[in-house]
């Protein structure tokens, strides 16, 4: 799990072009969106793109998008338990 | 009869970033293809708004900005952009996932900065402006198209001040392309830049201004061009021998140089020619950055020796440009042409004349 974590902040960094962040910057429990990274509605998109691209995840519920994108550490275990690729 | 007045202008081109160093300390190149010198944005944009700009939006904005904050105009009663590609970086991107990806995981930012019109858009939004927005491309003559809708505008007191900006970006891509048509780059006198203009016009003068716009002319295939410059001149009472020089868009590529070889002498009999590109480069909205360094010699009372084009007679025999600081200008012509077919005039005056 840590070592997908650690990809999957890499990966975030580098498509959400966060270039002054290193993943160490990134707490694992810290909030993606509003407090935390700070992250809008774009990068939302941005997100769902990464998962369906890199992970062969498809998103069709918005609402679930809400719960998912909590922090790092729910990501993970959600692109854990759901990966195709 | 209401004046238009070039209040300010701020540029990010091939030359130092956001100042005039070019009058004094141009840079030179050699090489065929030359990015803009960018300043340092961090000390401009904030990170989270900065991430998700590309280069043309950095520099549309920040110039912009910087126009907005030297006259005091913060809302401008138009926004104006001309620009021949657009956000080309983000379009190459956009289309390159679209080939490989398909279009089922195209990235949204890409798709967002891939519209011609997200330039203006994207300064009207940081500006809070909701007035006239607008965006010409036109290639060539991108610039010179924003420019007289505004010009016409605030002639017709339609509005009182514009933004009016000439954006464009170069790709490795894109120039090889253009190198391969024979348009860029394959001359030792010729090199291909980028550029970022935001210049602010009103009706209004202030101190410091730049210069007064007297005229604007944008012909397609002219009959007689001569004829047009002398409408022109006679449209606003000035006549061809108050026109202290004129600035051209020669560019060291022959095609496009044998048309200035062939009008100027005829058309400006005797005018000291100046010139741009030497210094910017050729972009398809280049000619904003001929019109800022006609308006700059205006402002300085001064043309530096290096903007002199060399005196070439058609037997091609060089010779020196001489000194070229003289004082007491009142008129410098811009004249630009475009594959022979887009001719434009723009006359710009001192602010005392």
């Amino acid at each position: 799990m840590d070592e997908l974590i650690l990809k999957l902040k890499g990966e975030i960094i580098e498509v959400l072009n966060l270039e002054d962040l290193q993943p160490e910057d990134i707490a694992d429990d810290a909030p993606l969106f509003g407090e935390g990274l700070g992250l809008d509605s774009i990068d939302a998109l941005e997100l769902i793109v990464l998962l369906e691209k890199n992970y062969g995840i498809k998103l069709t519920d918005p609402a679930q998008g809400r719960e998912i994108f909590q922090s790092i550490r729910v990501l993970a275990d959600y692109i854990q338990a759901n990966r195709k690729k | 009869m209401t004046n238009v007045y070039l209040l300010d202008a701020k540029q990010i081109s091939v030359q130092s970033p956001l100042v005039d160093d070019w009058m004094d300390n141009p840079l030179s190149y050699q090489e065929p293809y030359i990015c803009a010198i960018d300043p340092n944005y961090k000390q401009y944009f904030e990170p989270n708004m900065a991430r998700r700009l590309g280069k043309i939006l950095k520099r549309a904005l920040l110039t912009s900005r910087q126009v907005m904050e030297a006259t005091n105009i913060t809302n401008p009663d138009a926004i104006i952009t001309g620009t021949g590609l657009g956000c080309l970086e983000n379009s190459e991107l956009f289309l390159e996932a679209l080939l490989r990806d398909g279009e089922t995981l195209l990235k949204p930012t890409h798709f967002m900065q891939s519209t011609h019109n997200t330039i203006g858009s994207l300064i009207a939004i940081d500006a809070h402006c909701h007035g006239y927005n607008s965006t010409y491309v036109h290639k060539g003559i991108s610039f010179e198209s924003a420019l007289l809708d505004a010009f016409m505008q605030l002639k017709n007191g339609q509005i009182q001040t514009a933004l009016v900006g000439a954006h464009d970006e170069m790709t490795p891509k894109y120039f090889d392309l253009l190198q391969r048509i024979g348009y860029l780059g394959n001359t030792e006198n010729s090199f291909s830049g980028e550029t970022a203009i935001s210049m602010m016009l009103s009706t209004k003068q202030k101190i410091n201004a730049l210069c007064r716009i007297s005229g604007v002319e944008m012909l397609y295939h002219p009959i007689n061009l001569k004829e047009s410059l002398m409408r022109l001149l006679d449209e606003v009472q000035c006549s061809l021998d108050e026109i202290d020089a004129v600035m051209i868009g020669t560019n060291g590529l022959p095609t496009n140089d044998r048309v200035y070889a062939e009008i100027c002498p005829a058309l400006f009999p005797g005018k000291k020619l100046l010139r741009y590109k030497h210094l910017f480069g050729e972009s398809y909205t280049a000619p904003g950055l001929g019109a800022y360094a006609a308006a700059t010699c205006l402002h300085q009372q001064r043309i530096p020796a290096h903007l002199l084009a060399p005196l070439n007679p058609p037997s091609g025999r060089k010779s020196s440009p001489p000194e070229g600081d003289l004082g007491g200008f009142k008129h410098i012509l811009f004249y630009n042409q475009f594959e022979n077919k887009n001719h434009t005039f723009i006359l710009l005056s001192s602010c005392g004349k």
